[in-house]
């Protein structure tokens, strides 16, 4: 186990290299200049550019400019934006709402997609195993966007039940719609996954044991095929955390949540770079030590997997 | 094992006439009896019939309607539906139905397109490592990781709004493939991932262990016994995916750094008339409904493909 | 000998006042796409204490679905449409479930064929053992440790205190094999069903179960009904032994009755396709065809397409159980033939 994770985590080197390489290469690479547009309709007066470039290193070459951004990001330092704002302060802004929307969304989409799950593998080929079935094949499908306007036109211009907005404390009732419509797809997906899970164990040999044994249905579902039938469940949703707080930036713009990526979206929008890499990159980091933490989980959970 | 029997066996090989139309019949019997299925059931048959209609509308926008999508009557803005206008109009008092039937093509080519760029090179790099193991497979892997660890939104973000100041004057025709581009760029990793574990799981089975030991040469092996196998959970993944690629398209284009003007895109109307829903739904309404059809026809039709090649799921 | 038919004792196969388990002629039916599968017609068959009753048949004979009614863990769609189980003279299927529940694993107890896909793989073996104490007798979590070390020393499980809390997989498929069965025996039934125990192991593995099996029945005096494909398990084992062929019991007698002259060809041809030392060099015999489908079972008797002796009549008229003397009967309208043919 102890092996394994070293392993593991010295196989995470070169990945988080290879990916925040490609995100710097892309952000400060790829737009012809960064100081287009960024001091109002004039061009920049020689001096700004000329401290900017001292400040950025812009002069250095590409790969000098990336090395001195790792180092930075290994002792801590996230630099400061375009307009001298230390992006450590956006990061604490912007992170704990992100991480709390995705907390709601994973909660949500835990409870109900297992709890459909499980009674409709139960209890196959009934009226809400169809419905469940359909149900969820229609919101797996359909567009994030589509969801977010349907909640926000029922909840909001017809019922009246939420404002638009989620308000700058984001208290954590006003994150569940948004959290909800950050779930659909995660919800439909876990029922589907839960209910193939139980179709197929409760068919298993160790559940007839189990019933065999003279426990009670409640014990038999509940503890043993309960059990089995979670694992790759617990799985998805630890992985699914670093997908929705990635896959945030829908759902925060349309609510206007004051998350990670919409701070993301309004910097590339300024053409801030300063800002864009390290939150990404703290977004990426996030996802694959969640890949990690689950891989590692997984032993944990099924004690027949064995780590080489 | 003795001589002669490694001699009988080779021979087996040789004249395999005899001995392979047995298996081949098998890779085929797999396709041919999903093909039946699929045939016989109407959750694939209706949506392939909704798919084709938007495939017709895709090509022949004319033939559905005679109105013109870019014409626009600021008098009319915001006018609910009518007998002359089907779907109303939109803010700018353009026909929201042409608008709706004309945005069919570029969310159909895209989405498609993207998904085949994305099968193809996935599907390439997927099969490659896990046929060839060893540094091959952990370079490979190494470097679709790299592109994994990438989130689709976020990459989408980042690569599009980089690109979105060299783009300009590029036409209908080049903000489509850069979309598609950049879609198909961030999609591959994971068709590679599913690649290389059907390959994986069919290179250490049983059946092709045997032919291995029978004498078959490597060229026959994958392309008679890997490859037909390794493609079901390709197709599979590959059909899906064009739903939820549209999908994607509609999101990107939404937050204004996918499809644009000149291209008329679902994704942008939706965006364009977002905060005027309390005044008027209908311009939202019809090409969200329009996307949300598209889309769950392709998912359905993966849906009912994954289930007839993979028999375990039923 | 006379050839007499005893329709009405078909039911009374062995009965004497007060047997522990009765099956009495027991129908069950499996609704499936292409019609109904009648996977067990009309079996009956009795359980003394201390006494092990053989089913023998080939898969599909019905012998396992008779044993998962007995249990009351019949696999849906499967249902019982006719007949009856007693146990100690009360009728189970006509039980509640609530009734029911405290007798499964207390008084009548299973183990199945494969030990390794019927633990449960995420649970310690000592706490799936520990957990018959804790649900039935309500035992708190020390003391059902301690009496399941008990059963795991009793199975002859080496060093079971220290392998209390290892894991299914990490056992031998023999120690497995003891793990169900101290599961089984935990609670000290009446009766043990072995749905073909030693199938999945070794030879050498097969005859210490098995003799671990026949110690533990008669330390505790308990019924074993054994059920098996293989003739050769049974011989050293059981008391009597019942051969089922198409959901149907075709012979039912004490087992040296059978080893020296099988009343049924099925029988028959079970015994003389076990490979003998002394038949060196001969071919094997083996029973021609195949199994009947249950859902076209053949009309008369349901072994008449693959039988030696068939006549007309076996195909129009199904025999009854006869009375062939002692406690045997067979569904053969030649067992006279068949006996003769034997000696």
């Amino acid at each position: 186990m102890g092996r394994y994770t070293l392993r593991r985590l010295l196989q995470l080197i070169p990945v988080l290299i290879g990916t925040t390489f490609i995100i710097h290469f892309l952000v400060w690479q790829l737009p012809a200049d960064p100081f287009d547009g960024r001091c109002g309709q004039r061009p920049c007066s020689e001096a700004f550019i000329a401290r900017m470039n001292e400040q950025f290193h812009l002069d250095e070459p590409f790969y000098v400019q990336y090395f001195i951004f790792l180092g930075k990001m290994l002792t801590g330092d996230f630099g400061v934006s375009f307009n001298q704002v230390p992006v450590i302060n956006l990061i604490e802004d912007a992170y704990p709402n992100t991480l709390k929307l995705a907390l709601v969304a994973l909660t949500i989409e835990a409870v109900i997609g297992v709890g459909a799950g499980v009674m409709t593998g139960l209890k196959r080929g009934g009226f809400l195993d169809n419905l469940v079935l359909v149900s969820s094949l229609f919101l797996m499908a359909l567009p994030i966007v589509v969801v977010a306007f349907f909640m926000k036109y029922l909840f909001w211009a017809q019922l009246g039940w939420i404002e638009p907005n989620v308000s700058t404390e984001v208290r954590w009732s006003e994150l569940i719609v948004p959290g909800f419509v950050l779930a659909t797809t995660s919800m439909a997906f876990i029922a589907r996954l839960m209910r193939a899970n139980i179709a197929e164990n409760s068919s298993a040999d160790f559940v007839k044991t189990a019933k065999a044994k003279g426990l009670g249905s409640g014990r038999v579902v509940g503890v043993h095929l309960l059990r089995n039938s979670l694992i790759p469940v617990v799985t998805f949703i630890g992985l699914d955390l670093g997908n929705l707080m990635a896959g945030a930036i829908v759902t925060e713009g349309i609510f206007n949540i004051n998350g990670v990526g919409l701070t993301i979206f309004r910097a590339l929008s300024l053409q801030d770079a300063t800002i864009v890499v390290p939150l990404a990159t703290m977004l990426v980091l996030v996802y694959l030590f969640m890949n990690l933490l689950v891989d590692l989980l997984y032993g944990l959970l099924d004690p027949r997997i064995r780590y080489e | 094992m003795s001589d002669p029997q490694i001699a009988a066996m080779s021979r087996h090989e040789d004249e395999d006439r005899s001995a392979h139309p047995e298996m081949t019949g098998q890779v085929r019997s797999l396709w041919s009896d999903a093909w039946h299925d699929l045939l016989r059931k109407p959750s694939f048959l209706i949506p392939l019939v909704i798919v084709g209609l938007f495939v017709l509308i895709a090509i022949f926008p004319g033939l559905f309607t005679n109105a013109d999508p870019e014409y626009a009557e600021l008098s009319k803005s915001m006018q609910g539906p009518s007998a002359e206008a089907w779907f109303g109009y939109d803010l700018q008092g353009r026909d929201v139905f042409a608008r709706t039937i004309y945005g069919a093509r570029p969310s159909i080519i895209v989405g498609t397109l993207a998904v085949l760029l994305a099968t193809l090179f996935g599907g390439l790099i997927g099969i490659i490592a896990g046929y060839a193991g060893g540094w091959i497979d952990s370079l490979l892997s190494r470097f679709t990781e790299i592109f994994l660890g990438l989130p689709y939104v976020l990459g989408a973000i980042i690569i599009l709004s980089a690109l979105a100041n060299t783009r300009s004057g590029i036409g209908s025709f080049g903000i489509m493939m850069i979309v598609t581009l950049v879609m198909a760029l961030l999609g591959w990793p994971l068709v590679t991932r599913i690649a290389r574990s059907a390959m994986l799981a069919v290179k250490h089975s049983d059946y092709v262990q045997a032919a291995r030991g029978l004498g078959a040469s490597p060229v026959r092996i994958v392309f008679k016994h890997l490859l037909p196998n390794a493609l079901a959970p390709i197709i599979v993944i590959a059909t899906i995916s064009v739903g939820t690629f549209i999908s994607a398209e509609a999101v990107l284009s939404f937050l204004g750094i996918g499809l644009r003007p000149p291209v008329i895109s679902w994704g942008v109307a939706i965006a364009d008339h977002q905060n005027l829903m309390r005044q008027a739904a209908h311009p939202v309404l019809f090409p969200a409904a329009a996307l949300t059809v598209v889309v769950i026809a392709f998912v359905m039709i993966g849906d009912a493909v994954r289930e007839a090649l993979d028999p375990k799921l039923r | 000998m006379a050839e007499v038919a005893h329709q009405a004792d078909v039911t009374e196969v062995g009965y004497q006042a007060g047997p522990l388990l009765e099956v009495d002629n027991l129908h069950v039916e499996f609704p499936t796409r292409d019609g109904i599968a009648r996977a067990v017609n009309g079996v009956s068959y009795s359980l003394e204490q201390g006494k092990t009753l053989a089913v023998l048949g080939e898969s599909g004979s019905g012998k396992s679905v008779t044993a998962q009614v007995i249990m009351g863990i019949l696999d849906e769609p499967g249902h019982v449409s006719a007949g009856e189980v007693r146990f100690q003279g009360r009728n189970l299927l006509t039980m509640s479930e609530k009734e029911r529940r405290p007798l499964r694993g207390n008084k009548i107890a299973m183990i199945f064929q494969d030990a390794l896909s019927s633990l449960n793989p995420v649970f310690t073996v000592g706490w799936q053992i520990a957990e018959m104490f804790r649900v039935h007798q309500g035992l708190t979590r020390r003391e059902a440790k301690q009496k399941a070390i008990e059963m795991m020393d009793r199975v002859r499980l080496p060093a079971a205190k220290n392998r209390y809390n290892d894991y299914p997989h990490q056992f031998s498929g023999g120690m497995r094999q003891r793990i169900m069965i101290a599961m089984a025996i935990a609670l000290g039934p009446d009766v043990l069903i072995a749905d073909e125990p030693t199938t999945a192991l070794d030879v050498t593995v097969q005859a210490q179960i098995m003799g671990l099996l026949h110690d533990l029945q008669r330390e505790s005096n308990m019924g074993l009904i054994l059920i098996t494909h293989d003739l050769g398990v049974v011989a050293d084992v059981a008391d009597d032994i019942a051969v089922m062929y198409a959901g149907r019991i075709v012979e039912h007698a004490p087992v040296h009755d059978i080893y020296r002259a099988p009343a049924h060809p099925y029988t028959k041809g079970l015994i003389e396709s076990i490979p003998r030392v002394d038949l060196k060099g001969q071919e094997l015999h083996a029973i021609k065809g195949l199994p009947p489908n249950l859902l076209r079972m053949p009309s008369g008797c349901a072994f008449h397409p693959r039988c030696p002796y068939r006549t007309d009549q076996c195909m129009t008229d199904t025999p009854p159980l006869y009375d062939v003397g002692g406690t045997r009967h067979s569904a053969c309208h030649h067992w006279t033939e068949v006996i003769d043919d034997a000696r």
